[in-house]
């Protein structure tokens, strides 16, 4: 089969085509009515929002060219001009400010399971003006509070669809079909097989060299790999360990990895028995290696940490270090916890994370090394993990568990608040002094001070050890020789950043 | 009894085994950990949130309500809306027939082709090198797990030969046939569509292949050592009638049944190697479903699957009634 017949890489003289093979397809092309990774990459080619990341998680301008707090709790967005929606309608102020209702309250359209992805927007009973509100050119959104990382939020979260031709149209449309502004419009969509778009030549941004783009998926990991090696896929997503030496090999491909916004963790519960001890919690800290895991388990892809917060995240901390492997230390601070002896279970999923019963497996066996603690693991699958780890009291949530958060607005704040802080949806811990430090972040308005405030939160994290805190999950891609593209922190794969050798 | 109430028997008892899997499947949800909210909302979603989701998916009913509602949609032909797509499962569902039933037809074309002739010499050259053969590619064929084999056959015929696609389907059988008459090219298609499907329906066809052989072999040599075969050889037919007329005819009453039994299970039951190579069929969106717990996406490829298991069954109790009519009065 020679390379014509496949929809995959071909010179033309306009472009190229690239074929994108990821673990999953979408789940509905709705940008608002999803909270997956997969269904965002695929979805991220057609929409938009008002403001974007680049590939390190900085922030950019998108639909909206500036924007400002004109006093706290206020966002302004001022809309870019000259924005046109796939069929050719103009963007509207009145179109964002639908979009944003949409996400935000349950009776606008769907119930969003992104609702608060943008921070507690003002009630609409509340006196006063609305809580969005269309001006000429621009978008007034007002919230409950200061909402210090407004646009981190924006420039994560927040696609805008057209009011318009959300209302014409059902949801089971609106899911099989977009209508954004972003650089590629769709041509074909194959549920569970395939989502074909073509480059959007009326683009307001540069617009893209690839000319077509064909995103589809294979759960097995072999096959993703197969596919790149065999030169039909020029981007294939989370190659495992295991297959990263067969891409190096090849003529065809290679690996190209960045480290995610994606933290592995340990978690402990505060309020159980051994949990509740400091020392028990530190102990345990000191007793798994977790370079060693790192470099035996996932071949080195991943970074170890010290804290609830990435390195490019704003509130991590840069003098903390992670917890040293340490037997006999953890050995004494066991003792000291009064809980020698103690028998404790790892509940992990299984094939959520990479390598995550692997990681769960090599944790438990080196706390069983010690002379005076034993564990266990307990494998579950995620769905039924995750039903017992967002259980609304913390009394029906595991005890010990490893799990994984990703936190793409790149701030400490929406990793802490929702796992450490005794207000949290997922909370194991219940502190005054890290819900003072957050409350503190969360109403003030200087970056800077707000910054030392997280940081200060992340010492007093790294000392009470509610977590075994365990690595940083990198993205493994396999790419061809053929293109150039450097991936993102985000693990959104921007198409239109692809260029031909 | 006619044939007529035959088949009107056969039809009533398929839509009772339809019901009794859409009810165990609807019942079954209850007692499954996990909900369909975790697959729709973030981890860090508020109680609110998932509240909202519960009641715009109607997850806050009780559950007579929900199976009563369920059935009421269903007989009026709605078989609901993905919990986590947002799509009409009906639409869903049946988007991916299509590619199973091809591979389903492609790999018992593949294994009727092969499997009959082979059988047949294999039996009427008893002990000669080419039945030494056939039963070790039928023994061979039965002991690979098909898992193994699709993926030996992508890494050597696709990713070191470069003759086949590894995986996907990017046309489908009837664009092929459209090809025919219209501007798209036709050998061009063709090929296309033969470098996708040759080497999921070689996987999935294999042991169904080397079961036929072993079933017309000795099903062959069973018939042809019967007196009726003598009679018919005494009376002197020439040898081709005997075997293929007389003897064949009786030993594929046996192999149709299987053939009928195993294009259900083909089309219910290629879930592994429409995962290797894949292959977006019916199997690939009952393990999503599974995952996902999109109970009305599961329950919709379940109703079809079960359909299509019943009346793939009929279909064979039909044909076998027509080939031995002692069938109907049984």
């Amino acid at each position: 089969m020679d390379s014509e017949d496949t929809a995959t890489a071909t010179d033309s003289a306009a472009g190229f085509d690239v074929t994108v093979t990821m673990g999953q397809m979408d789940s509905g092309l709705d940008p608002q009515d999803h909270a997956e990774t997969n269904t965002n990459i695929i979805v991220s080619q057609a929409y938009e929002g008002l403001m974007d990341r680049d590939k390190e998680g900085g922030i950019v301008a998108a639909l909206a060219t500036d924007w400002e707090r004109v006093e706290p709790g206020v966002a302004r967005f001022t809309l870019r001009d000259g924005v046109t929606f796939h069929d050719g309608d103009p963007l509207t102020a009145e179109d964002v400010a639908y979009s944003i209702r949409r996400i935000v309250f349950n009776d606008v359209g769907i119930a969003s399971p992104q609702s608060t992805d943008l921070g507690t927007l003002k009630s609409r009973e509340a006196d006063g003006p609305p809580p969005v509100e269309p001006g000429d050119g621009e978008v007034t959104v007002r919230f409950d509070g200061l909402n210090p990382i407004v646009f981190q939020l924006f420039a994560t979260n927040g696609e805008i669809l057209q009011q318009s031709w959300v209302e014409e149209n059902g949801e089971d449309y609106i899911n099989r079909n977009t209508n954004g502004t972003g650089p590629f419009r769709l041509s074909e969509y194959a549920s569970g097989n395939r989502v074909v778009f073509e480059r959007n030549e009326e683009y307001w941004g540069d617009v893209p060299e690839v000319t077509e783009t064909t995103l589809n998926a294979s759960t097995e990991s072999s096959t993703r790999v197969n596919r790149l090696l065999a030169e039909e896929s020029e981007i294939v997503t989370n190659v495992p360990p295991q297959e990263v030496a067969r891409v190096n090999e090849s003529d065809a491909a290679e690996i190209s990895s960045v480290p995610s916004t994606r933290i592995i963790f340990l978690q402990m519960r505060y309020d159980v028995e051994p949990f509740s001890s400091q020392e028990f919690r530190q102990a345990l800290n000191y007793a798994v290696d977790v370079e060693e895991i790192v470099e035996n388990v996932l071949n080195g892809f991943g970074s170890i940490t010290s804290q609830p917060t990435l390195e490019q995240f704003v509130g991590h901390n840069p003098d903390l270090d992670p917890y040293p492997y340490d037997p006999e230390r953890a050995e004494e601070l066991v003792e000291e916890s009064g809980f020698a002896g103690a028998e404790i279970t790892l509940e992990t999923p299984i094939g959520r994370y990479l390598k995550d019963v692997e990681i769960a497996q090599a944790a438990a066996s080196q706390i069983s090394e010690l002379s005076n603690v034993t564990c266990e693991v307990e494998q579950r699958e995620f769905n039924a993990l995750v039903q017992d780890v967002t259980a609304s009291s913390i009394e029906d949530r595991p005890r010990f568990n490893l799990l994984g958060w990703g936190n793409a607005e790149f701030d400490a704040s929406q990793t802490i608040t929702p796992l450490l802080s005794s207000t949290g949806d997922l909370t194991m811990l219940k502190n005054d002094e890290i819900d003072g430090l957050l409350a503190d972040a969360e109403s003030e308005a200087d970056p800077e001070a707000r910054e030392e405030t997280l940081q200060e939160a992340n010492a007093r994290l790294n000392e009470l050890a509610p977590w075994v805190f365990m690595h940083q999950q990198f993205s493994v891609y396999g790419t061809s020789t053929d293109i150039s593209w450097e991936p993102r922190a985000d693990e959104f794969i921007d198409v239109d950043t692809v260029s031909q050798m | 009894m006619s044939q007529g109430r035959f088949v009107a028997k056969r039809v009533l008892q398929g839509v009772g085994v339809v019901w009794g899997v859409v009810s165990i499947v609807f019942l079954l949800r209850f007692i499954t950990p996990g909900s369909a909210i975790n697959a729709v909302a973030p981890l860090d979603a508020d109680q609110e949130t998932r509240q909202a989701i519960a009641r715009e998916l109607g997850l806050d009913q009780p559950l007579h309500v929900q199976y009563g509602d369920y059935l009421v949609s269903l007989l009026q032909g709605d078989m609901g809306f993905s919990y986590v797509r947002g799509q009409e499962v009906t639409t869903l569902v049946f988007s991916k027939v299509p590619a199973t039933v091809e591979l389903a037809v492609a790999a018992t074309v593949v294994a009727i082709g092969l499997s009959i002739p082979l059988g047949v010499v294999s039996a009427t050259r008893r002990n000669q090198p080419v039945d030494w053969l056939a039963t070790l590619f039928s023994l061979a064929g039965i002991s690979t797990p098909n898992f193994w084999l699709g993926i030996m056959l992508i890494l050597v015929l696709a990713v070191q030969l470069g003759i086949f696609q590894t995986s996907g389907r990017a046309v489908a059988a009837v664009e092929v046939a459209a090809a025919v008459v219209g501007p798209a090219s036709f050998v061009k298609t063709l090929r296309l569509w033969l470098a996708h499907i040759t080497l999921p329906a070689v996987a999935l066809g294999t042991y169904f292949t080397a079961l036929v052989t072993r079933l017309t072999r000795s099903g062959m040599l069973d018939e042809l050592g019967k007196p009726y075969v003598r009679a018919a050889r005494a009376k002197g037919l020439p040898e081709a009638m005997v075997r293929y007329k007389h003897a064949l005819r009786n030993t594929l009453i046996p192999v149709i049944t299987v053939l009928g039994l195993q294009l259900g299970t083909l089309i219910g039951g290629a879930v592994i190697t429409e995962a290797v190579f894949s292959w977006p069929g019916l199997g690939t969106l009952v393990i999503r479903s599974i995952n996902l717990r999109d109970w009305p996406v599961l329950q919709g490829s379940l109703i079809v699957i079960g359909t299509s298991f019943v009346l793939v069954n009929i279909l064979v109790d039909v044909v076998y009634s027509s080939l031995d009519p002692r069938v109907v009065n049984d």
